[in-house]
């Protein structure tokens, strides 16, 4: 059977709606129940280890935070005990003080040794890089904002771009 | 290759191997890499265009039996055996070796015979230096070098150490002494790391702790913790060797089995030679060398055994050309 939403790619998602006591059975692709936001792949499959209230005293409350760049939820850092990219630290920092001091008896790392030219240079650099940082991120966001088609707000992201760009 | 030979401390110490975890600006851990996003890695970290000395392979290039010979002489991890689309940088001496796509982007390793963490620091931390040159590592101001796996951010790195303690197991002393180095931050595990127990009476011994400690740090504490058991195993020795018979009848009894024996299975042959190693360490068998002991200790595993033959074996034919090989090399 071919997805009801696109018609070109095979129904692989069931999903039942329930309008005034019909029901009615649907059949879409991974992709447009995705889009259309039927599935929620990551609360479906719900976490294991989220219910142990020493680590997660109170987390469960503040909405699900997902990483801009690799999509990760905190339910599945949870689930497989590792992180989908380095910028999930970033994205989760505020809930791994805590998972840290228990993993190593601290949560914050030493200052990293200069000791090599090429990371002095890296120093030097910093400010410059900063920037190249930035509107890296942005056009990142660019992206997602783009495949989401959400243009109006992709537009903003642009116009930030450039203006970051002729700063250079 | 480095595990042929012998060095400092190699009456109790077989290994030393310091490991860094790092990763690459950009990408996605492993975990959840495509194979398209992992291939394109593998490309990028065969064009590093780095010196003639280092050689690139995918694994899957690898024959199997050659792939898990290099798991035998702890190399490589089984794991990157097992996944897909991982890669190999290793030097011509074998004693750099980087795995790719495992874990993590990177896990660049360097081993040295006996108790040597700092000429392995040397040589790791001069590789990993000329990769940081040639590529954006992900570091973070608050947590340090940023690993898939969060036991191994910080300084990511690894330290473990091969030991031999069979005197402290005979005495009865080898739980006391791996709770103790546990307390310590330390963890003591079997020989093929992971659920495997101490089999031989070989235990890898590594730091937990990555985070909040700089790599000198944790060099100076494996290496405290470390040298105290390295001196309670000679101690425990010297408490045996007043025994001497009883101790030398069971080592000549492994000996002259290993020497005699047409069939003989990897499990036996290990536990034999663990007795032929304390022997050859304290002087008890006199008439072989403790090169010749660890080297085979490695050689009878299954994978690296068909390797020296060069030809793939049957179980039973395997058993049987064991026990060949052990006689040959002892006679």
């Amino acid at each position: 059977m071919k997805c009801q939403s696109c018609g070109k790619r095979e129904a692989t998602v069931k999903y039942m709606e329930n309008i005034n006591g019909k029901k009615q059975e649907m059949h879409f692709c991974i992709d447009c129940a995705k889009k259309l936001g039927f599935v929620d792949f990551s609360s479906m499959f719900s976490p294991i280890f989220t219910n142990i209230p020493d680590f997660f005293e109170d987390l469960s409350l503040k909405e699900e935070l997902k990483c801009p760049v690799c999509g990760y939820t905190f339910d599945d850092y949870a689930n497989s005990g590792m992180f989908g990219c380095p910028k999930c630290y970033d994205t989760f920092s505020d809930r791994l003080d805590e998972i840290f001091l228990k993993l190593h008896g601290k949560n914050r790392h030493v200052k990293l040794k200069e000791a090599n030219t090429n990371k002095k240079e890296y120093v030097n650099k910093d400010k410059k890089q900063n920037k190249e940082d930035k509107i890296q991120e942005l056009k990142e966001q660019l992206r997602i904002l783009v495949e989401k088609e959400e243009y109006e707000k992709a537009a903003v992201i642009r116009d930030k771009i450039k203006n970051l760009e002729g700063k250079k | 290759m480095w595990y042929k030979e012998i060095s400092k401390d190699s009456d109790v110490v077989i290994s030393t191997r310091l490991r860094y975890a790092r990763n690459i600006n950009g990408y996605k851990f492993p975990n959840i890499m495509q194979k398209k996003e992992k291939e394109e890695l593998l490309n990028k970290l065969k064009s590093l265009n780095l010196s003639k000395e280092y050689n690139f392979f995918k694994t899957s290039d690898i024959d199997k039996i050659t792939l898990l010979s290099l798991v035998e002489q702890h190399l490589i991890s089984k794991e990157l055996v097992n996944l897909t689309d991982t890669g190999i940088i290793m030097n011509k001496e074998c004693n750099i070796v980087t795995m790719i796509n495992e874990e993590d982007h990177l896990r660049i390793q360097s081993f040295e015979s006996g108790f040597d963490i700092d000429k392995c620091y040397d040589n790791l931390s001069k590789f990993s230096n000329i990769l940081e040159s040639k590529l954006d590592f992900a570091i973070s101001d608050k947590y340090g070098y940023l690993t898939a796996c969060p036991t191994n951010v910080g300084a990511a790195m690894r330290v473990s150490v091969m030991v031999h303690l069979p005197a402290l197991a005979k005495l009865g002393l080898l739980s006391k002494i791996i709770d103790e180095a546990t307390s310590m931050g330390l963890s003591v595990r079997g020989l093929y790391g992971e659920n495997t127990s101490g089999y031989g009476n070989i235990y890898q011994i590594s730091n937990r702790q990555t985070l909040g400690l700089s790599d000198e740090d944790i060099i100076r504490k494996t290496k405290a913790i470390v040298n105290t058991i390295i001196s309670q195993e000679r101690k425990a020795r010297q408490v045996l060797k007043e025994n001497n018979i009883y101790l030398g009848d069971e080592i000549y009894r492994a000996f002259g089995i290993l020497k005699y024996a047409k069939v003989i299975s990897d499990d036996e042959a290990l536990k034999l030679l663990s007795k032929v190693r304390l022997g050859v360490s304290m002087k008890i068998i006199e008439d072989v060398s403790l090169e010749k002991v660890q080297s085979l200790i490695i050689d009878i595993e299954p994978n690296t055994l068909r390797t020296i033959l060069k030809k793939d074996l049957s179980k039973e034919e395997e058993d049987i050309k064991r026990a060949e090989h052990i006689r040959e090399e002892l006679k």
